[in-house]
């Protein structure tokens, strides 16, 4: 296998320092995705800085405000079994658990989380096929290949791929904040700029420089937390990523809709928020379900389908008119 | 107490829980040494140069291509069973590449991260050809093959005419995709070299002697100076029947270095590196009488193969003896020939993609002729086998339908498609029955008594993880008159008394037999002695009348007896030692058809809106002659279940049609069922003694649990939404 120098940093400050200055060093957390990636070549970093021994970054802080801060070591599982988040945000909690198996999420990080790559199986071949991703300029196999996984809205003719991270998801549509410790000092990132669309630079996943650390994810709090669901509809029933999921987030009054949060999953290179949608759904009922479907139409007037994936433009249209009926059932 | 027939747990279970149990990958061999595979990355064309220089220079201790591997010898034609190739071009013997993933170049090295490195150093220059892939364009050049395993063509009376003369007529075309067997267990092989010639293996495999010959002839060494082992096997399900080009890598790369070889497939080799089941495309016309009366059955498929080879898939088989037809049964095969690397037998071959077809034609006919499916089966029973016009020797085709659907309770069901719901959920039911192929096969064993009354069972059969070792010592104790507990069982080993290839669910019935014999031989060894020997306690004329139970000898109505133990020491013999050649005549010679049979039934619940499907519950009656041990026969049947909802719900090997790779070579892209997604499965057994197909009295079972489950459950789908998928897998786009 391709042979990597191990070390461990123990302070932010150092990590950060030392990946600034190295572009052959990569963070390691968990491990759970780029291990993986390791093995399938199609990540080859030189050098690996172990960071779980920061301090501080472990912690699942539930704010006086109702807000909440989670430390990006923080474990899926140990975030997904808290009270505080399964009362406050249940779409985060139920993006955790439905992602991965219980093994990966007691080992997966939620920095590692919001930063684990693309499925696209052609990236993650490990031959090394075509894909601008993995080799810039050497194509995109997918755009004309097997895509029956791929994005529907924002792609691009250099890359037609997804981002798998469910918690990401549910991150978008309560418009949460990245905190990354880096050169010039700590800053906040809107998790929805966090991801990038591929445009023709797809090699960039993220909106993060080189020597750039995660340290938390800032949730505030919402009125639209609580009554929020997380559905994610796959090929089977455990253990494995979306074809389309939806995080929704509602308030209500009476049977209407007063405010929405909308994201999509399993459709585009980022979480993909509907915020045309929101917009038309205030004032709908929960029980007019054609006024939910064109209510919903709004943000689809853009979604375009692969050779393989049309199926996916109706789905996540329905998987958001269910997602919101389960959440208008938990008001 | 008897042994059969007791739901005995597996003795190699704890072994297996603990990880103390050896698998061939885990044994450590002094000295040895690693080797790691350089594959093609195009599908079709020619090397045109490779520089091996850089990973010559990493400190390795060989490095192999086309270019300095030694000759082998082509493989045997035509294939048998007896010496069987996976795959008929051998590895790294010219510059031609037929495949993607074919093995084109292979490093040695101390360790293996080494050679893996050394081996991304190797550069490959092509010439590139376009592949050509397994596609409705390419199926029209498909051709006639010549016969493989069974005849490709039958026909009995007048198919066509039958069907053209019928009151209700189905014609459709179904369709089944490449999957592969994915075993837990990669394949591996330690090839270790003696001074003296002599070839010691540690290999996955289904076929110790098989793979012994085939070597032999491919490698040009005398059979007896090999010696293969598989202690354990973590799944075969066909997969590792055959010798595959890595075996024969690990072989004479072992002699290139003097040293032992390791080498084992990594997972995305095992779908280039092994063979996998093919796709088909199945045509299939019925004809009946206003009844559900068959007059006419006519099926046929075409398959790919590789360039090279033959291969076929005989999906149109089960067609020739499932049900009766008046007017008569055709089938026919074809192949086509594309740039992949030789498909082989995976659980359950030909049967489980035939029968998707044809048991979801008989669905449609039954709404067709509005006859409850179990009833229009129940019209077309047979006693007689429509191919062979020999009569089955056993066929509890009927029991299978009405135990099982009591079971389930078929009859409160409503069959108009739609028809029945729970909340947002349709529920819906679907059945289907199964035939599957019996194969007699010739098998030896050895069983040796010892002086402490415990008893060796020694016979080169295999473990494939289905409990070979339980219920080999289960038949042992019972025909010795010990307790289970005394029986130790040894297989996975050339050195033994050869038997056939764990494969086609025969191991029980043939290699059972092989050790009912001999375990019956050592026992009327023992009697001859109390009868004859010194001291004897019996005297001649008695032995009619002698029983054995817990260890000891007794003469009926009698209180004279004497313990296996006495009677050695009595002899002063150390053991007895009794060996059985089972040379049953092949199925297809014999008198009557053997066959075994099954209806399986299947509830699921479908979420219209989304299309997803989910298995509620499943119960499957069975017929394979007697059973020998309920619980790993019960567990046999869970994992053919399970095997089959993969087939129906989830599982294809997809084909990248310009690069005509397979794509999703992992269990993150291959999706195999969790256990979310299997609910509690109801097995029942109905079958009885069937002296034809075995002395043990047992039919096959593994196989056979794994062929009716997906249209059972495709027709549970038609039921449920009114929509017929005739292409697997059902994925929740064909539903919404």
């Amino acid at each position: 296998m391709h042979p990597f120098a191990l070390s461990r940093a123990d302070d932010p400050a150092t990590a950060v320092a030392i990946q600034t200055r190295d572009p052959g060093l990569a963070f390691i957390a968990g491990g759970t995705d780029l291990i993986g990636l390791m093995k399938d070549r199609a990540a080859l970093p030189e050098r690996l800085l172990d960071i779980n021994h920061l301090p501080g970054m472990s912690y699942i802080e539930a704010r006086a405000d109702g807000g909440l801060r989670i430390g990006a070591l923080a474990r899926m599982s140990d975030v997904a079994a808290s009270l505080a988040v399964r009362e406050r945000f249940p779409l985060i909690a139920e993006a955790l658990l439905f992602a991965a198996s219980g093994q990966l999420r007691n080992m997966a990080s939620i920095g590692g989380n919001i930063m684990q790559r693309t499925r696209c199986a052609y990236f993650r071949d490990e031959d090394d096929l075509p894909c601008n991703k993995r080799r810039p300029g050497s194509g995109c196999s997918a755009r004309h290949g097997l895509n029956r996984n791929h994005a529907i809205f924002g792609w691009s003719d250099a890359c037609v791929a997804t981002n798998p991270s469910d918690l990401a998801v549910a991150l978008a549509a309560l418009d949460a904040q990245v905190i990354v410790r880096g050169r010039t000092g700590e800053r906040s990132i809107p998790i929805t700029e966090f991801h990038r669309l591929p445009g023709d630079t797809p090699e960039r996943d993220n909106a993060l420089d080189r020597g750039d650390l995660i340290v938390a994810v800032d949730v505030a709090a919402r009125r639209e937390a609580r009554a929020s669901h997380y559905l994610k509809v796959r090929d089977r029933q455990s253990f494995e990523f979306a074809l389309v999921s939806a995080a929704a987030g509602i308030a209500i009054d009476g049977r209407s809709i007063a405010s929405a949060r909308l994201a999509l999953g399993g459709v585009a290179h980022k979480p993909w928020r509907l915020r045309a949608a929101e917009t038309a759904l205030r004032g709908v009922s929960l029980d007019d379900r054609d006024a939910l479907r064109s209510a919903i139409a709004a943000s689809f007037a853009e979604a375009r389908a692969l050779a393989h994936n049309a199926f996916k433009i109706e789905l996540a249209q329905r998987v958001v008119v269910r997602a919101l009926q389960v959440a208008g059932e938990r008001t | 107490m008897s042994a059969i027939g007791q739901p005995i747990s597996r003795t190699d279970g704890s072994l297996k829980v603990t990880g103390r149990a050896r698998y061939t990958g885990d044994i450590r061999v002094s000295g040895a040494v690693h080797a790691a595979l350089v594959q093609s990355t195009i599908a079709s064309g020619r090397i045109a140069s490779i520089d091996t220089s850089a990973a010559e220079e990493a400190g390795v201790l060989g490095v192999f291509s086309y270019r300095n591997l030694p000759r082998m010898n082509p493989t045997p034609k035509p294939w048998s069973h007896l010496h069987p190739h996976g795959q008929g071009y051998l590895p790294l013997q010219d510059d031609k590449i037929h495949y993607a993933g074919q093995p084109i170049a292979m490093v040695v090295a101390s360790k293996l991260d080494q050679a893996v490195q050394a081996a991304t150093l190797i550069k490959v220059h092509y010439e590139v050809a376009q592949p050509v892939v397994f596609d409705a364009d390419t199926t029209r050049a498909a051709i006639d093959p010549p016969q493989f395993l069974w005849p490709v063509a039958s026909s009995v009376g007048d198919a066509d005419k039958g069907i053209a003369a019928a009151a209700v007529k189905i014609a459709e075309t179904y369709a089944t995709p490449d999957r592969h067997h994915n075993q837990m267990e990669p394949h591996a092989t330690t090839a270790m070299w003696d001074a003296d010639g002599s070839l010691t293996l540690y290999d996955t495999t289904q076929h110790l002697y098989g793979a012994r010959e085939l070597i032999a002839m491919v490698l040009g060494i005398p059979v007896d100076k090999i010696t293969i082992m598989c202690e354990f096997l973590g799944g075969g399900f066909g997969g590792k029947a055959y010798v595959w080009p890595h075996t024969l890598l690990a072989i004479l790369a072992a002699k290139a270095v003097r040293r032992p070889v390791r080498l084992q497939l990594t997972r995305a080799q095992m779908y280039s590196m092994v063979g996998h089941q093919a796709a088909t495309i199945q045509t299939i016309a019925l004809g009946a009488d206003n009844g559900g009366k068959l007059t006419g059955i006519r099926h046929e498929s075409i398959s790919p193969a590789p360039v090279f080879d033959n291969y076929i898939e005989y999906a149109a088989l089960s067609s020739r003896s499932l049900w009766a037809a008046s007017g008569g049964i055709a089938t026919n095969h074809k192949i086509v020939h594309v740039n992949r690397n030789t498909p082989t037998a995976m659980r359950s071959p030909h049967e489980a993609l035939g029968h998707f077809a044809l048991e979801s034609a008989m669905d449609e006919l039954a709404y067709a002729t509005g006859i409850d499916p179990i009833e229009l089966r129940l019209v077309n029973d047979t006693a007689t086998d429509p191919h062979s016009g020999r009569p089955f020797s056993t066929r509890a085709m009927r029991k299978c339908l009405i135990e099982g659907a009591a079971r389930f309770g078929w009859e409160s069901r409503s069959p108009t498609p739609r028809s029945m719901r729970e909340g947002r959920h349709l529920i819906s039911e679907g059945t289907a029955a199964e035939i599957y192929t019996h194969w007699r096969w010739p098998a030896k064993a050895r069983v040796t008594i010892n002086g402490d009354g415990s008893a060796l069972v020694e016979t080169g059969s295999h473990d494939l993880g289905t409990g070979t070792y339980t219920v080999m010592r289960q038949v042992a104790a019972d025909t010795l008159g010990v307790a289970p507990e005394k029986v130790t069982v040894r297989l996975g080993d050339t050195r033994l008394p050869p038997s056939h290839a764990s494969i086609g669910s025969a191991t029980m019935a043939n290699a059972g037999a092989s050790v009912l014999l001999a375990a019956e031989s050592a026992r009327d060894k023992a009697i001859r002695l109390a009868l004859t020997g010194r001291d004897a306690p019996f005297t001649r004329g008695q032995g009619a009348d002698i029983r054995v139970a817990e260890g000891t000898l007794t003469l009926a109505h009698s209180n004279v007896s004497i313990s296996y133990g006495d009677l050695l020491a009595r002899n002063g013999l150390p053991n007895l030692v009794a060996e059985a050649d089972y040379d049953p005549v092949p199925e297809h010679e014999g008198p009557k058809a053997i066959f075994s049979f099954s209806a399986v039934f299947a509830e699921v619940r479908v979420d219209p809106e989304l299309g997803i499907v989910r298995l509620n519950r499943f119960v499957g009656a069975y017929d394979a002659g007697r059973i020998i041990n309920p619980k790993t026969a019960r567990s046999q049947a869970i994992g053919g279940i399970i095997w089959g909802v993969g087939q129906v719900l989830l599982e294809q090997s997809e084909t990248d049609p310009t690069l005509g790779r397979f794509l999703n070579r992992n269990y993150s892209g291959y999706l195999v069922p969790t256990n979310a997604d299997i609910p509690e499965l109801d097995i029942l057994f109905v079958g009885d003694f069937d002296e034809e197909a075995s002395p043990l009295g047992a039919k096959g079972l593994g196989e056979l649990t794994a062929v009716s489950v997906a249209p059972a459950i495709a027709n549970a789908v038609f039921h449920a939404t009114g929509k017929r998928i005739r292409r697997l897998p059902i994925s929740l786009e064909k539903l919404m």
